[in-house]
């Protein structure tokens, strides 16, 4: 009876956890869809009757795909050329990729703000005070896009790392390009479908750190959907706990489908699978024998 | 990779692509005449090299690397280091560090959430990942590791949101709890430290549960058949191995806590309870006072040591226990 007592004691902290990480967001959804009692969707007409909220959505969805371009279309490059062509590069890479996570994001928008400012303190009609001016375009804030691709490179590079690590890289370009294919149609065609686990993992990242931001957004005034829950909360509180429900599930989901997409598509993993199911193969084989 | 290669005279010049590096130029100095400044030889090797592949796909990262990361922090740095001379001038020096005084309280305050918070965090993570390494069930542990990854990750304005509905003064579980009672109150260090764990146990939990689960049943079972007990076992093996990943653990979560600004802006606002981050925020915000964003760009500086320092401890820390568990 003791031993049965001892096993499941060990469970109440973990359940413990679960019920911490569970409950506000039980409460947050309570509040947003049972104002005073009783079950009703009102809360969520500010989807439909706020224009801020949908011009906020729209830059933030912008943001997020084109930093999920930039992040992809410049990362898997740069991390394919240590690997194939420059392997004494791959340590200089590595640091410069793992930098941010050095730096919080507040300190990073306090770097932003700075350089911003000077930029438009060099004069009316200057060439630095017009991309100054450029990169922060209310409606289309490239300097967000661009900050943002930093913030992902840390975890996005390890990944891509690791997923070219695992296959033979030398031996499929070398035997692509004896069948005639060019370096980036070999890329195309036989890299990237190779490293599709990582690949995956860095856009479903990108997307939730995007979603997610709000230091360098908030510090340059830039609404995005954060932000704007931030702004709405002083006069329409119980919608921004609303917008910020599904924001907040929608994270999640994006983060557990990045974390997933990366343990899944991995050689490893596929070698792991494709392990059991020759174990099973046999062992069925040597039941029907 | 750079190695200069001479080529021998009338040979074409420049490497084949793949073996030029980046700024490997090869100096050609062709046999009577004078070496000029850019030689022709040198000039196409320059060429072939920015044309070679490697340098073709390393540039636009390099190029976004440092314009929106290296300048923006050198620009941080030049100013956070950046005085007034006696004659006009400017200089080098520590003055906006010492303006740092004024700000004092932001500082101890910052200093006081990350610690209380790590430290309950280590201790409640340290104790989760234990139990659930006991209930060795592979399918827990995977199950774990990723939503204690995904839970790592969050802490956004969303999590203040849920934790003002939750725990606010007129929370659900507020009210439930009879907090007031205790004196709680939401908007306070408190506040801050249990809007923390949220994030923080998770990470605890996402790093040291390989090193519960990497004690290895074999070395149990040399204790047991050496006579030790249970609390030999954990006395003399199991802490001594945990111990390196648990300090780590600790120390990464006080760098998370004390870099975390999203969460608490929306929580705290300005003014009420100064933290770190939410001053260098209200310094670049008062606008135009130069003296602000310096001190503000001082401040930034400080929290970049700050996370450099608490990296570092980390991966030494983790190096050290990975030496146990392969």
């Amino acid at each position: 009876m003791a031993s049965v007592n001892w096993r499941y004691s060990n469970w109440l902290p973990i359940i413990a956890v679960a019920l911490y990480v569970t409950v506000p967001v039980l409460c947050s959804i309570y509040y947003a869809v049972f104002p005073g009692g009783r079950f009703s969707l009102a809360a969520y007409s500010v989807i439909t009757d706020d224009a801020s909220l949908a011009a906020a959505a729209t830059r933030t969805l912008l943001i997020a795909g084109l930093t999920i371009v930039t992040l992809v279309a410049t990362l898997v490059p740069a991390v394919l050329a240590v690997h194939l062509w420059a392997p004494r590069l791959r340590p200089v890479l590595e640091i410069l990729c793992t930098l941010p996570l050095v730096v919080p994001p507040i300190a990073l928008a306090a770097g932003v703000v700075a350089l911003l400012r000077w930029g438009a303190q060099q004069g009316r009609g200057s060439l630095a005070s017009e991309i100054s001016q450029f990169i922060q375009h209310p409606d289309l804030p490239l300097i967000l896009v661009g900050t943002y691709v930093v913030l992902c490179l840390p975890f996005t590079f390890r990944s891509i790392d690791a997923g070219l690590r695992t296959i033979p890289l030398k031996a499929m370009v070398e035997g692509s390009s004896s069948l005639g294919s060019s370096v980036w149609g070999t890329v195309w065609r036989v890299v990237i479908p190779n490293i599709r686990g990582p690949v995956l993992f860095s856009v479903f990242f990108a997307t939730a750190v995007c979603l997610g931001e709000f230091a360098i957004a908030a510090t340059l005034n830039r609404e995005t959907i954060p932000v704007w829950l931030f702004t709405v909360s002083n006069t329409n509180f119980r919608a921004s706990i609303a917008i910020a429900v599904l924001l907040n599930l929608s994270t999640w989901i994006l983060l557990l489908v990045a974390t997933l997409s990366a343990g899944r598509f991995s050689a490893l993993g596929k070698a792991k699978r494709k392990a059991a199911a020759l174990d099973e193969a046999t062992t069925l084989e040597k039941e029907a024998h | 990779m750079s190695v200069p290669v001479t080529p021998t005279p009338g040979s074409a010049p420049g490497a084949p692509p793949g073996a030029a590096a980046p700024g490997g130029g090869a100096p050609g100095v062709s046999p009577g005449a004078r070496p000029r400044l850019v030689s022709r030889a040198r000039w196409e090797g320059v060429t072939t090299a920015l044309r070679s592949p490697a340098v073709i796909a390393l540039a636009p990262l390099t190029l976004i690397i440092a314009v929106f990361f290296l300048v923006p922090i050198f620009g941080m740095f030049t100013i956070a280091f950046a005085v007034q001379t006696d004659d006009g001038g400017t200089g080098i020096g520590l003055d906006n560090f010492l303006d740092l005084s004024s700000h004092s309280r932001a500082m101890r305050n910052s200093v006081l959430v990350s610690v209380v918070g790590s430290l309950i965090a280590a201790i409640a993570g340290a104790i989760t990942a234990f139990c659930i390494a006991q209930i060795k069930s592979e399918r827990l542990d995977s199950v774990v590791a990723v939503f204690s990854s995904v839970l790592a990750n969050d802490g956004g304005a969303p999590l203040a949101f849920s934790f003002i509905v939750t725990l606010g003064n007129t929370g659900i579980i507020f009210g439930l709890l009879g907090l007031e009672a205790i004196g709680f109150t939401l908007y306070s260090w408190q506040g801050l430290v249990a809007m923390y764990q949220y994030f923080l146990i998770p990470t605890m939990i996402m790093v040291t549960l390989p090193t519960f689960v990497g004690l290895r049943k074999e070395w149990i079972e040399a204790n047991i058949s050496l006579g030790g007990s249970r609390l030999t076992f954990w006395w003399r093996v199991g802490i001594p191995i945990a111990t390196p990943a648990l300090l780590g653990g600790w120390i990464l979560l006080f760098g998370s806590a004390f870099a975390t600004y999203a969460s608490a802006a929306v929580l705290i606002g300005s003014g009420g309870f100064p933290l770190i981050p939410l001053s260098i925020d209200s310094l670049l915000g008062s606008g135009l006072g130069a003296g602000g964003q310096s001190t503000a760009m001082a401040l930034g500086v400080t929290m970049v040591v700050i996370a450099v320092v608490v990296l570092f401890f980390f991966n030494r820390l983790q190096r050290r226990s990975a030496r146990w568990l392969q």
